[in-house]
């Protein structure tokens, strides 16, 4: 059984089609990355499997039963526009959304403990939400979207606003999860997340599911297509007509190479050039490429 | 049902414990009765004072007929007015006057009244506090008889008692219902107009108190986090319910605190002798109870509407700019409710008390002047409780589509489109 499956829908508002014909399979236990330029149709898609919008077409099943009320608390939710009540106190906030969810208050409360623990908030559990700065406000969120374990969580941009030692235990956390079983929906612009976090992907463009499928197979079946050039020296080896694309970093470039093209040509007109190569490295295309090739042309 | 009940309790918890709520439920009271006491206790203080005063008869004849006329009484049996002594046409008016002058600034009296010799020309009432006027209305009065009277002497009519021939009528308005007769002081008006702008008062409060705080999930985007738990119909419902149990709390407390100040205030204005002000006012039970089920009820209507104006904006000032859709009616009645009040039983005031948007406020303001047949009252709760459901149906299609909605604020006929939306 799938943990989400959309079959063909669609959802427009007045006269704009926000997503059009989406077909999406999540297997329960997988770490599904949902892609897609900003306006695409993510939010309308989540809204959807939330039943919160109601889609015009097609068929939403959630752990198997259509969408309904009841299926709508199987799943944990951290929306991108962050935002809690300001003047409540943390924890009996925690406890508010938690009952919300159906635990028992007294469930919700030893919970929050737990996870205020976790979170090194423990000291600020009685403070009023607006007291908290931004990266705690984002934990607290964080835990509200986890607390009453769900089996499907949701998590839009859940690194945004956090320091690398919170990204790490959030990061934990959701590992943790998917090995509880869980399935996790990541919806981020952060393709590097998406390829160290990730089982399988779906991008969206214009409504539409472009991409969608394991992540693996998918870069996959691109073929090593792309060289990672560290170097110092003139780049003028770059003009080389084996070379499709050139993506420009700090240290060096991540080249895209034309069909057919032989990598060695480049590594010798890079050397003979006179360019000092530190790294050369033959190369699946990176999931950012993969994105703006297939968001770009559509 | 759970949830509702969750939604409930925030809404009630969070909004009684703020500073707000306290001032508002607890001081205001405290200070009605404060002040209230007060001014009985001034009022009551002021006028245990005689007027301790000279007059000055430069006509001649006149300063007895006065003294006559000013035989009233304080509350505590002393004579309001106290003539220290006349002087009939003195020989020197300008040493008298200095004389009189200097006891007043000494306060050995309070005042000398100046009878001038043409009576054309106005009396005069020289006083160190001009502004007492409770007390000049029977001494005009009392002069403006002593001169009819002399004039009337004048002229050879030969009167025994001219006040009795002068004396205007008086009407006496008293109230018939089925409760008996009772003498009618203007309390009935003053009840009825009270009734009306308090319902409208507090109507209008709690429905932007409603309005505010959908807002403020909104703003603060709270909501995206609710809407994944909850229904919006719950989340409005709980809302709408939620306030409704702050403003029954509020209530309560001022009540019962109405219902000390009758008891405290009549005991203290019987104490300060003023004749029980207060407790002459008498709002029968019935006319309460109609009060509240027509504020719940018109509460119901008004914060369904503004809740849905709240969740159509995403900030407090177009939020601002389109309350007014939730407004018009309140004010509307606001601007017709004196029809009602100058007839009550009319085709129009019966029709107008009927329509569901007016009925809150003017049925209770009928009830309280004559009581209406009981079928129009049935009609108007059937009538009211049909549109609460149909104005909540509408909103709550308001409010799903309106809490998704940021940016531009929308225009009526954008909001009535929602209600299509599935």
């Amino acid at each position: 059984m799938d943990a989400i499956a959309l079959e063909n829908v669609s959802k427009s508002y007045d006269s704009v089609t926000a997503v059009s014909g989406v077909n999406l399979r999540i297997r329960q236990g997988a770490v599904l990355g949902l892609l897609g330029p900003n306006g695409a149709g993510k939010t309308t898609t989540i809204r959807m499997i939330m039943n919160i919008l109601v889609p015009d077409e097609g068929s939403i099943l959630v752990l198997g039963e259509p969408v309904s009320d009841k299926t709508r608390d199987s799943i944990g939710y951290l929306p991108e526009e962050r935002g809690l009540y300001p003047r409540m106190q943390v924890r009996s906030l925690i406890v508010f959304f938690a009952a919300l969810h159906g635990l028992s208050e007294a469930e919700a409360d030893r919970r929050a403990r737990e996870w205020l623990d976790r979170f090194e908030l423990s000291e600020w559990s009685e403070k009023k939400m607006n007291e908290l700065s931004k990266g705690m406000q984002q934990k607290v969120q964080f835990i509200i979207a986890v607390l009453h374990r769900p089996p499907i969580v949701i998590l839009d941009e859940p690194f945004s606003g956090l320091d690398p030692v919170n990204a790490a235990t959030v990061k934990d956390i959701m590992l943790e999860m998917r090995e509880q079983g869980s399935t996790i929906i990541l919806s981020t612009h952060r393709m590097e997340q998406v390829e160290k976090m990730c089982d399988s992907i779906c991008l969206i463009n214009h409504g539409r599911s472009v991409l969608d499928g394991d992540l693996r197979a998918i870069k996959h079946s691109y073929g090593k297509n792309t060289v990672d050039i560290e170097f110092t020296g003139p780049d003028g080896f770059l003009t080389n007509p084996a070379i499709a694309s050139v993506n420009r970093f700090a240290t060096g470039v991540e080249a895209k190479l034309k069909p057919g093209a032989d990598a060695q040509e480049i590594l010798k007109a890079a050397v003979e050039s006179g360019a000092q190569i530190m790294r050369f490295e033959l190369l699946e295309p990176s999931l950012n490429e993969i994105f703006i090739e297939k968001t770009s042309h559509a | 049902m759970r949830k509702i009940w969750l939604i409930i309790k925030r809404e009630y918890v969070t909004r009684v414990k703020t500073k707000g709520f306290v001032i508002g439920t607890l001081i205001v009271p405290l200070m009605g009765i404060g002040f209230t006491a007060l001014v009985i206790f001034l009022v009551g203080h002021q006028s245990n004072q005689s007027l301790r005063f000279a007059i000055v008869d430069n006509a001649g004849g006149i300063a007895p007929v006065v003294v006559g006329g000013l035989d009233m009484k304080l509350p505590s049996g002393q004579p309001t007015f106290v003539v220290t002594e006349t002087i009939d046409r003195p020989q020197s008016p300008g040493a008298v006057q200095d004389g009189l002058r200097a006891k007043v600034i000494s306060g050995a009296l309070d005042a000398y009244l100046l009878i001038p010799k043409d009576l054309s020309q106005p009396a005069e009432l020289h006083t160190k506090n001009p502004g007492n006027y409770a007390l000049f209305g029977p001494l005009t009065a009392a002069l403006d008889q002593a001169l009819v009277e002399v004039r009337l002497n004048a002229r050879g009519i030969h009167v025994d008692d001219v006040r009795d021939i002068v004396r205007g009528a008086d009407l006496q308005i008293i109230k018939v219902s089925k409760q008996g007769e009772s003498v009618e002081k203007g309390q009935t008006m003053g009840v009825a107009v009270a009734i009306v702008i308090l319902l409208y008062l507090s109507l209008l409060m709690y429905g932007i108190i409603t309005m505010r705080s959908v807002l403020e999930e909104k703003t603060t985007r709270t909501m995206e986090v609710l809407i994944s738990a909850v229904h919006p119909f719950e989340l409005l419902a709980g809302k709408i319910l939620g306030v409704a149990a702050v403003a029954f709390t509020q209530f309560f407390i001022w009540s019962l605190s109405l219902a000390l100040l009758a008891t405290y205030g009549a005991a203290l204005s019987a104490m300060a002798g003023t004749g029980a002000t207060l407790a002459s006012i008498h709002i029968p039970a019935g006319l309460l109870a109609a009060a509240g089920v027509y504020f719940f009820g018109g509460y119901f209507l008004y914060s369904a509407m503004f809740a849905a104006v709240g969740a159509a904006c995403s900030n407090e000032q177009d939020a601002a700019q389109l309350q007014w859709i939730a407004m018009a009616p309140l004010v509307f009645t606001m601007l017709i409710y004196s029809m009602v009040l100058n007839d009550p039983s009319s085709r129009a005031s019966v029709i107008l008390s009927e329509i569901p948007f007016f009925s809150p406020l003017l049925m209770p303001l009928r009830i309280s002047l004559q009581t209406p047949p009981a079928w129009q009252i049935a009609l108007s709760i059937g009538l009211l409780f049909v549109s609460i459901v149909a104005v909540i149906y509408c909103s709550a299609k308001v409010y799903r589509v309106g809490i998704l909605m940021y940016g531009k604020r929308p225009t009526l006929p954008e909001m009535v489109r929602w209600l299509r939306y599935s």
